[in-house]
């Protein structure tokens, strides 16, 4: 397997001292300064072919030592720029979360093309809006699969579960690799998501997880399991019910895909009457607010946690937030804001602080920071091995590691699911007497009332779990 | 219509109803005696949910008894004026939106908590200043939306103010930033038990908080400004003839209706219908939720208002405690469809509402 952090750990160690120092004048000294391909081919290679001529690098302005001496590119890439495409939520339902996300990626490859770009070329993010609509999010790839340079050469975003699975067969036509924003497990299967480049552990996992350190830290017997129907929902539900079973916790209340919209008093109820030790969910944090603070009204005394998104630090601004202090456990795939020291941390709220002093700093970011580094990490590994065009980033992405500096447990998709799906995630005390109304980050000027209490963490289940297929495939 | 059919409509009816009820009611007992205490806390959330419905109905009546107009902007006001009180009372600031902001909210300090009163004071001032807010907003849509109608067909002003409560939303989401806007009432999360059950002080206080609405609407309609009103939904030309301005009865109209959806607004963010006593982007579904009550008590009436809120309120609670077991059968939504069916059922019996008058038309 290659790692690829050769080139990638001098550039954020610069990006840091960049920061620090305060200055712009790092661009001028990239550790990998890279080759100019200064006549691209005028033809490029068809994405199933090599390129029979590809278009040669001929004077590398500082050549690192193992620079390959040619570079071949073909759509999306010409002799200056490489486009990678964003096809994501700005209008609709997850809009502000999304849009966070992006201006993540565009802070994070400012300071890469401020370095040099990749392979002597300035990375461009083209962002088209899916709306959370499957036709306009397929609308929107034709644009991006385009067989030129007005096309893309992967995608580092692609919002939204049955979006990106409308798109698998397209991604594997053309070649192209997309970020998903999902945690679905089916993308670790190589019959759906060959071309996905999962990032984190699935929602599955996290359930098992999740519901193994409750079950443990609290020393539970029973278990209630309420979820959204749909990928997000009965994922989330399954891996919930795959640690019950292992742990030998009985199911007392099994809602899988039982959330509708509006009043949750049918749910509320079934919970009460079954007085679980433990509440598993998988919904939105306004749904799952409803039904927490209903049965906890009601004298429900379990302890719950759910997939993230399920939980929301803005609730700890409402009615709610003693009970969730006393009852919930905020889980997620990654270190929240300012949660430990690491270089990956470092560079986020740095490059953040520098670039977007004014935005209102969230954990969104550190998911763009996340996909932007999968992205940038897989296209200098392609640029390494003298090959971005298409096929070359897919052969990339296929031996890729991925550090991401502390931010989340890095990452490869060589092999085996069972080699290397994400066992780990991060497990939250919510602390509402150290919230601070207006914070939206952990940070000196506040908290959002999130503590560590376990991450990276894998527990036997998780660790032991062997991957033969999506836990949940919808009917 | 004859006699003899009117008859028998009404024979039909009660026999209808006989079939409804009495299998409810037997059942009722039944739950009753088997656990007295939920029983106990399901009539008073259904009672709170009921006075939460039957305020934001009488917003509908008070606004189509002057106009002969459904507003279907009542649930964008209900957020908008649940949003002054947060802006109010949690953020202390008075929110405007200057024109050099590019459409930002610029906060103001709200003086009302720099007077050293105490705070259930300083919140209830500052709810009353909401209020006036509220009723600002009302009287400013009256004025440009819905005056320049008048005399025009009466659908064409129903479908603006659909579009009113689209651009509200809208405008209201994206200038506030809509998350979670707390609302710091007196008695947010407060409660006592029963058995088990917690019993929320915002039960209570929606209760108070509708008889104080029925009151304050049934005083109204006696007052001259009433009066003139009641003229006005009877005959607007009649009324033009005799010198009521009908202009300016619109606008009052307008605003005591946005005034009574603010109310609305800020119960429709506590228990018993959201828990987490903040506004959101859902706060204005809640006029929706509201629309059967207000159709199954009569358009027009104040006391149709109060009983079909009642009505439909309990049957939301009710079917939602004790046929939870059956969502494999009802599907998990059941709840919100129980008020229109409620609504339906009793429509087949008095299709002008429990006391509509029967010419009014149903938009």
């Amino acid at each position: 397997m290659k790692k690829v952090t050769k080139g990638f750990a001098p550039l954020v160690a610069l990006a840091l001292v960049a920061a620090a120092c305060g200055g712009d004048d790092a661009a001028d000294e990239s550790a990998d300064a890279p080759a100019a391909a200064e006549e691209p081919a005028d033809e490029p290679a068809a994405a199933d072919e090599p390129a029979d001529e590809p278009a040669a690098a001929d004077e590398p302005a500082d050549e690192p030592a193992d620079e390959p001496a040619e570079l071949l590119f073909d759509y999306g890439v010409s002799d200056d720029t490489i486009r990678i495409g964003l096809n994501a939520d700005l209008s609709g339902p997850f809009a502000s979360l999304v849009s966070q996300i992006v201006e993540g990626q565009e802070v994070y490859f400012e300071m890469v093309n401020e370095m040099g770009g990749v392979a002597g070329r300035e990375v461009e993010l083209v962002i088209l809006d899916n709306a959370y609509d499957v036709p306009t999010h397929l609308a929107n790839y034709e644009e991006f699969r385009l067989e030129s340079e007005e096309g893309v050469v992967f995608f580092t975003q692609s919002t939204g579960s049955p979006h990106t699975a409308a798109t698998v067969d397209a991604l594997a036509e053309d070649n192209l690799l997309a970020i998903p924003l999902t945690w679905y497990s089916g993308w670790a299967d190589p019959d759906l998501g060959a071309n996905v480049v999962e990032i984190n552990a699935t929602y599955c996992v996290e359930s098992m997880n999740g519901v193994q350190y409750l079950a443990e830290t609290f020393d539970a017997e029973t278990i209630a399991i309420v979820s959204l129907a749909g990928e997000y929902g009965q994922d989330g539900a399954q891996g919930a019910k795959l640690a019950a079973e292992a742990l030998g916790l009985e199911i007392v209340y099994d809602g899988e895909g039982a959330i509708a919209g509006g009043d949750q008093t049918p749910i509320v109820t079934e919970l009460v009457a079954a007085q679980p030790d433990i509440v598993w969910m998988t919904t939105t944090p306004t749904t799952f607010a409803e039904i927490f603070g209903g049965s906890v009204a009601q004298g429900l005394q379990a302890q719950w946690s759910g997939n993230s998104p399920t939980y929301s630090y803005l609730l700890l601004n409402t009615a709610l937030a003693d009970a969730l202090s006393a009852y919930y456990t905020f889980s997620t795939y990654t270190a929240l804001w300012g949660a430990n020291d690491s270089e990956g941390m470092q560079l986020v709220i740095s490059e953040m602080q520098k670039r977007r002093p004014d935005a209102i700093f969230s954990d969104n970011y550190i998911r763009g920071f996340l996909e932007a580094m999968t992205a940038h990490q897989i296209l200098m590994a392609a640029a390494d091995a003298g090959d971005i065009t298409r096929a070359g980033i897919l052969e990339a992405f296929q031996s890729a590691e991925i550090d991401f500096m502390g931010l989340a447990p890095n990452q490869t998709w060589a092999g085996d699911p069972n080699d290397y799906i994400v066992r780990e995630t991060y497990l939250y005390d919510v602390d509402a007497s150290i919230f601070t109304p207006d914070a939206t980050v952990s940070d000196a000027d506040g908290s959002t009332g999130s503590v560590l209490a376990a991450g990276p963490y894998a527990g036997s289940l998780a660790e032991g779990f062997t991957y033969e297929g999506p836990c949940f495939v919808a009917g | 219509m004859s006699t003899s059919q009117s008859k028998r409509r009404i024979s039909n009816g009660a026999a209808f109803m006989i079939a409804v009820f009495v299998p409810i009611t037997i059942f009722l007992i039944v739950q009753l005696f088997s656990d007295p205490a939920v029983f106990l806390t399901t009539i008073l959330k259904s009672l709170a949910m009921g006075s939460t419905y039957a305020i934001i109905a009488l917003g509908f009546v008070l606004i189509f008894k002057a106009t002969e107009v459904v507003n279907f902007s009542q649930g964008a006001l209900a957020m908008i004026g649940a949003l002054f009180i947060s802006f109010l009372v949690a953020d202390e600031t008075i929110p405007i939106v200057p024109w050099w902001s590019e459409g930002n909210l610029v906060p103001i300090r709200n003086p009302i908590y720099d007077l050293g009163l105490p705070s259930w004071m300083a919140w209830g001032l500052s709810f009353i200043v909401a209020l006036f807010f509220a009723a600002l907003i009302g009287l400013f849509l009256e004025r440009v939306a819905i005056r320049p109608m008048i005399g025009q067909p009466l659908f064409s002003v129903a479908v603006i103010t659909l579009g009113l409560e689209i651009s509200l939303r809208v405008l209201a989401n994206d200038s506030a930033k809509l998350k979670l806007r707390n609302t710091n009432t007196p008695w947010s999360g407060k409660g006592f038990n029963i058995g088990d059950n917690f019993l929320y002080w915002s039960f209570f206080a929606a209760m108070i908080a509708a008889a104080i609405s029925v009151v304050a609407v049934f005083l109204f309609y006696r007052s001259k400004l009433g009066i003139a009103m009641r003229a006005v939904a009877r005959d607007q030309e009649a009324a033009m003839a005799q010198g009521i301005p009908i202009g300016r009865v619109f606008a009052i109209a307008w605003g005591a209706g946005a005034a009574l959806a603010a109310v609305g607004g800020l119960f429709a963010t506590e228990p018993p219908i959201k828990q987490t006593g903040a506004v959101d982007a859902e706060t204005s579904l809640v006029a929706f939720r509201a629309l059967p009550a207000v159709i199954l008590g009569g358009l027009d009436s104040v006391q149709g208002a109060i009983l079909g809120g009642l009505i439909v309120g309990s049957a939301e609670i009710f079917a939602g405690q004790y046929l939870s077991g059956y969502t494999s059968v009802l599907g998990a939504g059941y709840p919100l469809v129980i008020p229109y069916v409620v609504m339906i059922i009793g429509l087949i019996v008095k299709p002008y509402g429990l006391f509509g008058t029967e010419e009014i038309r149903r938009v």
